[in-house]
């Protein structure tokens, strides 16, 4: 079989985030990450497009998503205090959404940096 | 860290002849930082490569990446804001005793080679890590290190910039910045932003079990926090999101699960040196991304009614 190949893919396991990396895959998942190293070859062969878990749980049961994202703003709202934290691995476009949800909840917003 | 003396790792890769790791193990935790960046490459400034370059490795133990250093200077532990301040009196020709120098495990004839390096390179970098600026004196020793690096401007280019660690936490810094004014530690709590480390970090925030939500997101704390503020998270409605089951996910009350970034999902993370690259994720996944999982919460929560009454004030008053 042949393998589809990506040129120039970024890697954002470390704050390096090289961008130089060639990814061949299968659209299932990647076999190789050339130039990458180990930590980011760990990163890329370990995350694959299969339908390993649940969409989501919702009080440990599986839940659709409409499901989980109505219990989810519940919650939210009904906390005088929430706190909205994380964001290292993820894109910046959902930490602008993140940065938005604690102001229209008037909650708590943190990075793993105040460690 | 508005304010401090920094550039691309561009600059350094084209002009940094003299490279200092101060607290960090790059060989292990940034394993390309040296062949992409720094040491090993050559350029138009520095055509021999490795062989215009110097590079010195500060740390409490000798770590991999000490094989790569020309020279090793073991620091004792708890000492690094006493030796940056060593340096910088002794950059300025300033008196300091043996004793003191002794107190940070250094000598005076290793000192004033390092100074004497440092004066005449042509163009200095200093990348500090969390060995510096999570051990004693933390944002203080970052502080201290990037003052040394703005006073070194009187006799050559000099620059600093911190390794920051995995993922896009760059990013997160960035975006609060541009979105609220700071950089971490924030508080929505009187309609605007306020920032105060030590009460709205969250570790401290989860300790004091001040918090009667949690939303968490792109990190595990429920594998990485003291056990205080993990049975906080316990006790708390706490909602995870996450392209694996993670240990947060295990005592959440809704977990989500989302393509992971730059292998599935498109968008945005920063380089260490605060340059935004675009992802180009390979994969297609059966599942949402964190982006549109967050703002459709933020549209769900748009219907119900505003957390603060119509006409209330912004702020508080001194009777509260
Ligand atoms: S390939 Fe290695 S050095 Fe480059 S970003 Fe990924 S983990 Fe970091």
């Amino acid at each position: 079989m042949t393998l589809q190949v990506v040129n120039n893919a970024t890697c954002t396991f470390c704050g390096c985030v090289c961008d130089d990396i060639q990814l061949h895959h299968d659209e299932v998942r990647i076999h190789e990450a050339r130039k990458a190293c180990v930590l980011g070859t760990a990163w890329f062969l370990n995350h694959t497009a299969e339908k390993k878990y649940p969409v989501a749980l919702v009080d440990g049961k599986e839940a659709t998503l409409d499901e989980a994202i109505e219990a989810a703003a519940h919650h939210l709202h009904e906390a005088d205090m929430p706190l909205v934290y994380g964001m290292s691995n993820t894109t910046c476009e959902a930490q602008k959404e993140c940065a938005a949800l604690a102001d229209q909840l008037g909650g708590l917003l943190d990075s793993h940096t105040s460690l | 860290m508005g304010g401090k003396v920094t550039c691309t790792l561009g600059e350094v890769k084209q002009r940094a002849d003299f490279i200092v790791y101060w607290g960090g193990n790059p060989a292990e935790c940034h394993p390309r930082h040296f062949t992409k960046y720094t040491i090993m490459q050559k350029s138009r400034f520095l055509p021999r490569g490795r062989k215009d370059r110097t590079m010195v490795l500060v740390d409490i133990r000798e770590t991999k990446s000490a094989k790569a250093a020309d020279t090793f200077l073991q620091v004792k532990p708890g000492k690094d804001f006493e030796l940056i301040t060593i340096l910088r009196a002794m950059i300025k020709d300033q008196r300091v005793t043996d004793a003191q120098i002794e107190d940070t495990g250094m000598t005076r004839e290793v000192l004033d080679k390092l100074v004497d390096q440092m004066k005449n390179c042509k163009f200095g970098c200093m990348f500090f890590g969390m060995g510096l600026s999570m051990t004693r004196g933390k944002h203080m020793n970052s502080a201290a290190l990037l003052t040394l690096a703005a006073e070194l401007n009187a006799f050559t280019k000099f620059v600093a910039m911190p390794m920051r660690g995995h993922g896009n936490v760059t990013g997160a810094d960035v975006i609060m910045r541009w979105q609220t004014g700071y950089p971490f530690g924030i508080t929505f709590n009187r309609g605007y932003p306020r920032y105060n480390p030590g009460e709205f970090s969250t570790v401290d925030v989860l300790v004091r079990g001040d918090c009667d939500a949690a939303f968490i997101i792109g990190a595990d704390p429920g594998a990485t926090m003291p056990q205080p503020a993990i049975d906080h998270l316990k006790r708390i409605p706490t909602i995870c999101l996450d392209p694996h089951i993670t240990h947060t996910s295990k005592l959440a009350r809704v977990h989500i699960t989302t393509a992971p970034q730059g292998i599935a999902a498109p968008g945005t993370a920063y380089r260490m040196d605060e340059l935004p690259l675009p992802l180009k994720p390979a994969l297609k996944s059966p599942y949402p991304t964190d982006e549109e999982v967050v703002r459709r919460i933020n549209e769900e929560l748009q219907k119900k009614p505003f957390w603060m009454p119509e006409g209330a004030p912004l702020t508080m008053t001194a009777h509260g």
